[in-house]
């Protein structure tokens, strides 16, 4: 990893990232030539027109997806060569993810949401619940816990969310406009949680949003426009 | 909560839609148990049948009669211990003719002799022998009928035709259920009697009792040899290898309901599938959210796989929870009384029951394989963009 100045290294580095889609015959370069670094421990936002190719980056930092051309270090794993049964094992391993819907199974508790990340790891079923419990509690959910989503706010559903991102302790969190679906309360609680998640327990945050206000939480915004870096 | 606990949850999802779903496979299954159970009861008829009896008719058909000499010619022979005759009379009550039930001119005394199954009062069996018009019915028909001792009756004749008279002498029960408890048996020398000269003194089919079970092949080969040499040849068999011969003319139905029950349990198949299909569809958002956070294809595939496995044995257990009443209780208490020759025993067997539940969980799973594919083979970026 390479150091800079104030001491801290990049946890995420995107060297010359390319993206092509293609449509049948046409061609979509999504991303061009992007050269980005975060540094472990930040909280950056990514903003920027709908189609700018924002989701598209972010799946390439969390491993959901491999460059067309690049390269691209995630807490110090060349992901761009990755297959994609390693990279599953990369996320499950350092990624957390916080989508704009969607993200709960409606048939399984709070706890089990926040449970079901580990039951890809090895742990005794106890210390599986003990953990998802803590998170819970992190997000200030602990008197939900037998509620199922449809029982819960959204605002709640969100936070719930939060947990299982949390649950398996990675180091970095992707949310896709994660207060999209959200009044503006709710979202303030959801961006003060995130806060959090990065002060008190050191979580780099890759947040995607269309809000000004949300973005005005990150420490860095990065603006992209029709897959370039904008200034 | 273990990742089989996760599929098995997901059939809570849509209430009404696995409900049906689980009805079509319990009716599939209990179809199927019911069917299968048809065909065995049919087919294991003749375990049921009497050892020690053997019935002879004419070689060429069952509908050629026989002179009834040959009756006392084949008492004469050594072992044989007695001998009835009998003739298919075929009378319906005209009140009801679409109502079947065997109507058989027999001789009386020998009848009760050889078939030993066939229980009565003494009473009912002396009134019976003494009354040229008497007949003694079998308990179930005489309860479907709402026939009592003492009652007259009158049948009409098709094969014999015209209206004729009958007593009700007695009712009988039997010691096995091989023997029909819906036959009406009737004094041969009452139809006799109104024969012409011609069609007087022949017989449909002549049952002899033998002292040594083993030993009905060798006299039924004497029995044929006997008759060999004269105008009208004999066949003679077990009471097994007749119920037998019955059958091969029923052999291209029971294919038929062999085939039925087959059809039926792929359609159920087909059902299944198509309403994993849908969940897989409307799912594909959260099979990418679960792809997002670690789990990899084959955790979807068993996830849907694990989830078709439930409805089949979910399916198939309440099919074989109400399968056991249905067939054994109620079509079988049915068969047993109004059919028992052809159905001596109508009840599930253990390996039918099995057999249905283990071809539902089966056949769920085989008809979930391709939408468990296509989950697996989804590309975590596009689960993730379709929405809905
Ligand atoms: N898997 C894909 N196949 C084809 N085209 C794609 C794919 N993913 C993204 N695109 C296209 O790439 C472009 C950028 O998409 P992306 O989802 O990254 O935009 P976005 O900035 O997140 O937009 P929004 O704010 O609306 O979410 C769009 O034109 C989109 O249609
Ligand atoms: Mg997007």
């Amino acid at each position: 990893m390479s150091e800079t100045t104030n001491g801290k290294s990049d946890i995420i580095a995107l060297n010359k990232v390319g993206k092509t889609f293609w449509r049948g015959k046409e061609r979509l370069d999504v991303l061009q030539e992007l050269d980005l670094t975060m540094k472990e421990g930040s909280f950056e936002a990514l903003m920027g027109p709908s189609g700018s190719g924002k989701s598209t980056l972010l799946n390439l930092i969390a491993g959901l997806d491999v460059p067309s051309s690049g390269s691209l270090r995630v807490a110090g794993v060349e992901l761009s060569q990755m297959s994609e049964g390693d990279r599953a094992g990369f996320r499950a391993a350092n990624i957390g993810f916080v989508f704009q819907t969607y993200n709960l199974l409606p048939v399984l508790t709070a706890l089990e949401n926040v449970e079901l990340p580990l039951l890809l790891a090895k742990l005794p079923a106890a210390e599986r619940r003990k953990r998802a419990q803590t998170a819970l509690k992190v997000v200030g959910l602990e008197d939900r816990m037998s509620h199922y989503p449809r029982q819960l706010s959204g605002g709640q559903e969100q936070r719930v969310t939060i947990a299982r991102a949390i649950v398996s302790d990675p180091k970095i969190i992707v949310a896709d406009e994660p207060t999209g679906d959200l009044d503006r309360h709710a979202a303030n609680e959801i961006l003060n949680l995130l806060g959090k998640l990065n002060t008190e327990f050191n979580k780099t945050i890759v947040m995607v949003t269309h809000d000004p206000a949300a973005a005005e939480r990150a420490s860095i915004c990065h603006r992209l426009d029709k897959g370039a870096l904008a200034l | 909560m273990t990742l089989l606990g996760v599929a098995v949850r997901n059939i809570k999802r849509s209430k009404l839609r696995t409900s049906l779903t689980l009805a079509v496979v319990a009716i599939a299954t209990l179809f199927f148990i019911l069917l299968r159970t048809v065909v065995w009861s049919w087919t294991s008829a003749s375990e049921f049948s009497a050892k020690d009896r053997i019935a002879t008719r004419h070689k060429v058909s069952f509908v050629m009669m026989l002179p009834k000499r040959y009756a006392q010619e084949i008492a004469q022979i050594p072992g044989v211990k007695a001998v009835a005759y009998a003739n298919w009379f075929g009378a319906k009550n005209p009140k009801d003719e679409s109502d079947f039930f065997a109507t058989i001119a027999t001789d009386p005394r020998a009848l009760l002799e050889v078939y030993h199954e066939i229980q009565t009062t003494p009473e009912q069996k002396q009134a019976w022998f003494e009354n040229r018009r008497g007949a003694l019915v079998g308990d179930a028909l005489a309860k479907k009928e709402g026939w009592k001792v003492g009652d007259k009756i009158t049948l009409t004749g098709s094969i014999y035709p015209g209206d004729w008279e009958f007593f009700i002498s007695g009712i009988y029960t039997t010691t096995t259920t091989n023997v029909d408890r819906s036959t009406l048996y009737f004094n041969w020398d009452y139809m006799n009697e109104s024969l012409s000269a011609r069609q007087k003194d022949q017989v449909g089919w002549i049952l002899a009792n033998i002292s040594d079970a083993g030993a009905s092949g060798r006299i039924s080969k004497e029995i044929d040899a006997k008759f060999g040499e004269r105008d009208l040849q004999t066949v003679t068999m077990s009471e097994a290898a007749l119920n037998q011969s019955f059958l091969g003319m029923f052999s291209a139905i029971l294919k038929a309901v062999d085939l039925v029950s087959i059809v039926m349990i792929l359609i159920m198949g087909l059902i299944v599938g198509n309403t994993i299909a849908m969940g897989v569809r409307e799912r594909t958002n959260e099979y990418g959210v679960l792809r997002a956070i670690g789990f990899l294809p084959k955790h979807i595939a068993q996830f849907v796989l694990g989830e078709a496995a439930a409805i089949g044995l979910f399916g198939g257990l309440i099919g074989v929870v109400l399968g056991y009443p249905f067939v054994n209780a109620l079509v079988g208490r049915a068969l047993e009384e109004n059919m028992g020759n052809m159905f001596p025993q109508f009840r599930v067997q253990p390996g039918i029951a099995v057999l249905g539940l283990g071809l539902a969980v089966v056949l769920a799973v085989f008809s979930a394989v391709l939408p468990a594919r296509q989950a697996a083979s989804l590309k975590v970026v596009d689960a993730l963009r379709r929405v809905g």
